[in-house]
């Protein structure tokens, strides 16, 4: 992070010449101003309006936010979005400081494995979504096929068709996603351990899950924590995934804030950009709250640096 | 006491290697089985996988490929996909280099700030810039054009673009460029000439985290472009699967074109691509 002192005592640096500042900031900062400050403003003045095509916008106070306290899908948005945040990330860490100790261990391929357990990230959430719908598929998809393989088919169901499961399989979704990118930092966290804290350990006639538990995990808890508040941030921004398999379906069991948003804003003919833009305030405000919270809640458990 | 403590480790240590190992052969399993599937299918016509999803790819049809690409507009999403992408991403490594390097290299007012508002950025949620987004490009004539995709793809990519380039920049020792503007260098000629060509490392990595990154970008892209011949191909693949929703050996085979490039890079860069990737998350 920059951080410096302002140059304040010096007008004319030599060094520091303010006109080329200006000039090598420029290009970024319009990128900045124009394409995400003003729409965020945009947003901001949005959600207090009504905002019709080729009527000018009418103020009309809070009334859209008034208006969301009786929306019951906003709610259920609501309550799918802060599920999905509060899961995944403690599902995704736990398996990936699994995964991270397989490595550790130093196994045969552990180079290999770990290219290989990243890869589920760097596909697009619409490939993703296609392939997850097939997979979840009632008639031939993999899951049920596999239980239906070990005798299991009573088990076998719709799997993003049925209201009490589909969340959950999309969760795991995004788990199996992003497990490999938290597996890989925490796997770093952990060769920079220094060894000699290990050894003690070692000398101390410590068992494996002590030493887990006691020496590494404590470690390496910042990345954890870091690796949590991150996942948070890209769950509560969760879209495509949700738009390619079920759009909200069934019953907006998925129904996410982001695909609220955009349904509300693009999809439902009515017109109106204000009332989607207050969730979008709303929700702004929630996300920030939860990082700075989480933020808060880690740093005063162990007096972390960010 | 003796006795114990020496045969129960063996044994244990046996034990735990075979379960080690086994649950690593089924996470790999689990992780890289469903490309293998979608890889076969690809290869495999409709008909041939209603018989038996699971089969191999023999005989493998090739000719899918070339069907998908010049019967299904694919050849137009692929070649906006690459268009939008890499202007996009040369923009941000011009734009994201020069201010990581203002950063990096110059002290000035409010430079604190000034990356604090920039950075902080990457924990908006999209929905708060989306409509304002979209009613801004109506105003400007941007709307449903490339050029305000990738103007959008700049804004969206360019935090983390400056935030990887300043890290790096700023290791580059001072004394380089005191010497350089001693022989005569201009600030732009020192940026151009000196900070790009040392930082070559970092670039890369930002280049290949943002062509990836954008590749696979959906949301914009669904908001911004309506007309069919601009589609990216993330919008391609999906309309392609609302038309044929019954054709999953085409599907997969427009899938396996959506993501060979990205494996392609990932073959050849993936140390550098991983690193870029997790830049935000290592501290």
């Amino acid at each position: 992070m920059a951080s410096h002192p302002a140059n304040t005592g010096q007008d004319r640096d030599h060094a520091n010449p303010p006109g080329v500042i200006a000039a090598f900031l420029f290009p970024a900062l319009l990128v900045y101003a124009a394409l995400t400050a003003l729409p965020v403003l945009r947003t901001f003045y949005n959600s207090t309006h009504l905002v019709v095509p080729n009527r000018p916008s009418e103020w009309i106070g809070f009334t859209h936010y008034a208006k969301l306290w009786t929306d019951a899908i906003f709610w259920k948005a609501i309550w799918n979005t802060l599920t999905w945040a509060a899961v995944a990330p403690v599902l995704e860490v736990a398996v990936a400081t699994l995964l991270a100790l397989c490595l550790y261990a130093k196994v045969p391929f552990s180079r290999f494995l770990r290219v290989a357990w990243f890869t589920p990230v760097l596909m697009s959430y619409v490939v993703v979504g296609i392939l997850w719908m097939w997979i979840y598929n009632y008639e031939w998809g993999a899951l049920n096929t596999m239980l239906r393989a070990v005798g299991l088919g009573s088990l076998a169901q719709p799997w993003l068709g049925h209201p009490d499961t589909a969340l959950a399989s999309l969760i795991a979704v995004t788990t199996w996603m992003w497990t490999g990118f938290n597996m890989v930092v925490i796997l770093a966290a952990m060769s920079s351990l220094p060894s000699e804290v290990l050894e003690a350990a070692e000398l101390d006639n410590c068992g494996w899950l002590a030493k887990l538990w006691y020496v590494i995990l404590p470690l390496i808890r910042p990345t954890l924590l870091n690796l949590i508040v991150l996942s948070f941030i890209g769950k509560m921004k969760i879209f495509d995934l949700v738009w390619v398999t079920t759009q909200g379906n069934p019953l907006w069991a998925t129904e996410t804030v982001s695909t609220y948003v955009y349904k509300r804003a693009f999809q439902w003919s009515t017109f109106d950009l204000g009332y989607p833009s207050a969730i979008a305030v709303i929700w702004f405000f929630i996300v920030l709250a939860g990082v700075l919270g989480l933020t808060a809640l880690f740093r005063q458990q162990d007096k972390l640096e960010y | 006491m003796s006795a114990r403590t020496i045969a129960v480790p063996v044994s244990g240590a046996g034990l735990r290697m075979a379960a080690l190992l086994l649950l690593i052969v089924v996470y790999t399993l689990y992780s890289t089985g469903p490309f293998v599937w979608v890889a076969a299918m690809s290869l495999r016509t409709t008909t041939e996988i209603a018989a038996n999803p699971y089969g191999m790819p023999w005989p493998a049809h090739f000719e899918k490929f070339a069907s998908a690409w010049f019967d299904s507009n694919y050849d137009t999403y692929f070649l906006n996909s690459v268009t939008i992408v890499l202007s996009a991403v040369a923009l941000l490594t011009i734009i994201g280099g020069m201010a990581a390097h203002c950063f990096a290299r110059y002290r000035f007012r409010f430079k604190s700030a000034l990356y604090f508002l920039i950075f902080s950025t990457i924990i908006f949620p999209p929905q708060v810039t989306v409509i304002g987004l979209f009613q801004i490009m109506v105003d400007y004539g941007l709307y449903n054009t490339r050029v305000g995709l990738v103007l959008v793809y700049v804004s969206i990519q360019l935090p983390i673009t400056i935030y990887i380039l300043e890290a790096f920049f700023a290791r580059i020792p001072k004394d380089l460029f005191e010497a350089a503007r001693i022989d005569g260098y201009s600030e732009w000629s020192i940026f151009w000439r000196i900070s790009l060509p040392v930082a070559m490392p970092a670039i890369a990595t930002t280049v290949i985290l943002n062509t990836i990154l954008l590749w696979n970008e959906f949301l914009y892209a669904v908001v911004l472009i309506t007309e069919d011949d601009k589609r990216t191909l993330p919008l391609g693949v999906l309309r392609f699967l609302g038309d044929q929703l019954e054709d999953v050996g085409m599907i997969a085979t427009g899938l396996m074109i959506a993501i060979v490039p990205v494996v392609l890079i990932y073959v050849f860069f993936s140390e550098r691509l991983i690193q870029g990737m997790t830049a935000g998350a290592v501290k």
